[in-house]
């Protein structure tokens, strides 16, 4: 299964796969991947081209079923890429992977129902057979806001609380990449902005390479140093736009111009991407709009 | 594949076992608990479900137990078959010693043939979960062992062996299918996301079976170990049948043939109390084993 995922060329590029070039973070050229439907195959990545730093956060924002969720396993050693080149910090996603050196957080939490809060966050450990420091664990669940439930179990926290505890695994390994999959898609407004800033705060503690995939604008502009926008069928990113506002950064700047600006520049942006129907729809929806107006003006 | 469905059906139809909400009781109290989540919110109704089956459950006999003694002294007063709950009692009580032996020596047998079948069933279905071909084999000669009659494989393993093998054989091919079905089910439900998880955390096939598979084959595996229960008491008693020295199946015959009819009705009592006792324990064990797994679908998720 891991083997499967092993083989791809490692080119006599600027990056040596053994020493990760001083910073670079991840760095995808060419990317291409297939999926076998039966006997089709249908197109989900074609031509993905990334470039990030070292302790950098990059966003992947797109219409659903654009890939940016397939960019993120092949970040994550899940799916092997069908061609291209991907370098996390100079080394291939399955050595990242075998080196314990990815967090990685799902849109749903996926925290095992059987484990306590403290016995979720340890599982990376346990996988990469590292001894549990439980002042580390400890100190992670007052980071994520969660001191006093260390001994509960999933069910008896909120969708939140749950996605705490899932941050916190994710950083449990101390991963020099953290990738994140619409961590906080499945949470309302209010937590979700609220999870937004937590995760700013436990981000710039740590400086973690990251890369987030979301739909939600005002997270990608509120997180991120560069943004993504990804077209739809097959996956490409059809622009990149750089958040210019200063860091740290406030719920105050939600308010702020430059913060708008950035939302309709990357809103615009995505629907220019947007997958062909969806255009049809909008475009059929705008032309209905107006046409009162229009069969007035000339009568 | 049906058959897997169709097990998995029968699991969680069988597996709904009454008793008092899991350990804990209702989710955690306080008003700075965290928020209900559907999961904690589920447990106060659940209680009350429990309760009102237990009630209807005891109504239930109570009325069984009342027909049967009205159809005893009326309808089947002649023919002298069916006795008053009143004579299969004292039956109970006059012949304790035979029904203590019999039944503990079933006992002895079905639990052998469970431990057996059971363990060869999960032992198999672990060790070849996720190997293709070599799954699907198994999952073959499982329905084979579930399709053979009982009845007909049991005389010639009596005239191949000797001593309680044969009994403690038909125990064991009673529950081998559906608790190997119910363990491959087991493994399969694991969340992808936990597995994926556990890849990305550098993690292969043994470590997802280590800490994701096992447990979450556990709720559907214990399901498949209720219904095992009263099916290796069944196994062990038509091995008995059909030839041992001693037994509740022995007894039976024995009292058949000597038209002891308030005998024979107290062994099937007997035998049902003793099936009835092992699908219990088992749910209480699961019920401490796996207190996250969703009551009354073990087999769900």
């Amino acid at each position: 299964m891991s083997a499967a995922a092993t083989p791809m060329s490692e080119p006599a590029g600027p990056a040596e796969p053994s020493v990760p070039a001083p910073g670079s973070g991840v760095s995808v050229a060419g990317l291409r991947k297939e999926f076998r439907l039966g006997r089709k195959s249908v197109l989900a990545l074609d031509d993905v081209n990334l470039s990030t730093t070292e302790g950098s956060f990059l966003t992947l924002i797109g219409p659903s079923g654009c890939g940016k969720s397939t960019v993120l396993r092949i970040l994550a050693d899940l799916e092997a890429p069908s061609a291209g080149e991907v370098l996390v910090h100079g080394e291939h996603p399955a050595a990242a992977r075998r080196g314990h050196h990815l967090g990685i957080a799902f849109q749903d939490a996926a925290l095992l129902p059987w484990r306590s809060v403290e016995a979720n966050i340890r599982l990376p450990l346990e996988v990469s057979g590292v001894k549990a420091d439980r002042s580390v664990i400890a100190e992670l669940i007052s980071l994520v806001g969660l001191a006093g439930f260390e001994k509960a179990r999933p069910a008896q926290l909120s969708g939140g609380m749950r996605q705490r505890v899932a941050i916190a695994r994710a950083l449990v390994v101390e991963p020099r990449i953290l990738l994140l999959d619409e961590p906080f898609g499945a949470l309302d407004d209010m937590t979700r902005q609220r999870l937004n800033f937590e995760l700013l705060r436990v981000w710039s503690a740590r400086s973690t390479t990251t890369v987030l995939v979301t739909h939600s604008i005002p997270e990608a502009v509120v997180l991120s140093d560069t943004v993504a926008v990804m077209s739809a069928r097959p996956g490409r990113i059809s622009s990149s736009v750089e958040i210019d506002l200063p860091r740290p950064r406030t719920p105050e700047m939600l308010r702020s111009t430059r913060f708008h600006e950035l939302h309709d520049e990357l809103s615009s942006l995505l629907f220019a991407g947007a997958e062909p129907e969806a255009g049809v729809e909008r475009e059929a929806v705008a032309a209905g709009t107006p046409a009162p107006d229009a069969a007035r003006s000339p009568g | 594949m049906t058959t897997l469905q169709d097990a998995a059906a029968a699991g969680s139809g069988v597996g709904t076992p009454g008793g008092p909400s899991g350990p804990g009781g209702s989710g955690p109290g306080g008003g700075d608990g965290p928020p209900g989540s559907p999961a904690t919110r589920r447990r106060g109704p659940l209680a009350d479900a429990d309760r009102s089956t237990w009630l209807a459950a005891g109504i239930g006999m109570v009325g069984l137990v009342a027909l049967w003694w009205v159809l005893a002294v009326t309808v089947f007063s002649d023919g002298g078959a069916v006795p008053t709950p009143w004579e299969v009692l004292r039956a109970l009580w006059d012949d304790r010693e035979l029904m203590w032996t019999s039944a503990r020596s079933t006992v002895q047998i079905a639990a052998k043939g469970w431990l057996i079948g059971n363990g060869l069933a999960i032992g198999l279905a672990v060790l070849f979960f996720g190997v293709p071909v070599v799954e699907r084999v198994l999952l073959q000669i499982g329905v084979a062992s579930y399709c053979l009659p009982v009845i007909a494989i049991g005389p010639i393993l009596t005239t191949v062996f000797d001593g309680h093998t044969p009994q403690i054989a038909l125990a064991g091919i009673s529950v081998f299918f559906t608790t190997l079905v119910g363990t491959l089910l087991g493994l399969r439900a694991a969340e992808q996301a936990s597995l994926d998880l556990v890849r990305a955390s550098g993690g292969g096939a043994w470590k997802q079976m280590r800490l994701i598979r096992l447990r979450a084959a556990l709720p559907s595996t214990f399901a498949a170990l209720q219904i095992a229960a009263p099916a290796a008491v069944l196994g062990a008693i038509i091995g008995e049948f059909l030839g041992a020295d001693r037994g509740l199946g022995v007894a039976m015959v024995h009292s058949e043939q000597a038209l002891e009819v308030a005998r024979t009705w107290a062994l099937a009592i007997v035998a049902s109390a003793v099936a009835g006792l092992g699908y219990a324990l088992t749910a209480l064990v699961a019920r401490l084993m796996t207190p996250w797994a969703p009551r009354g679908n073990p087999g769900g998720g």
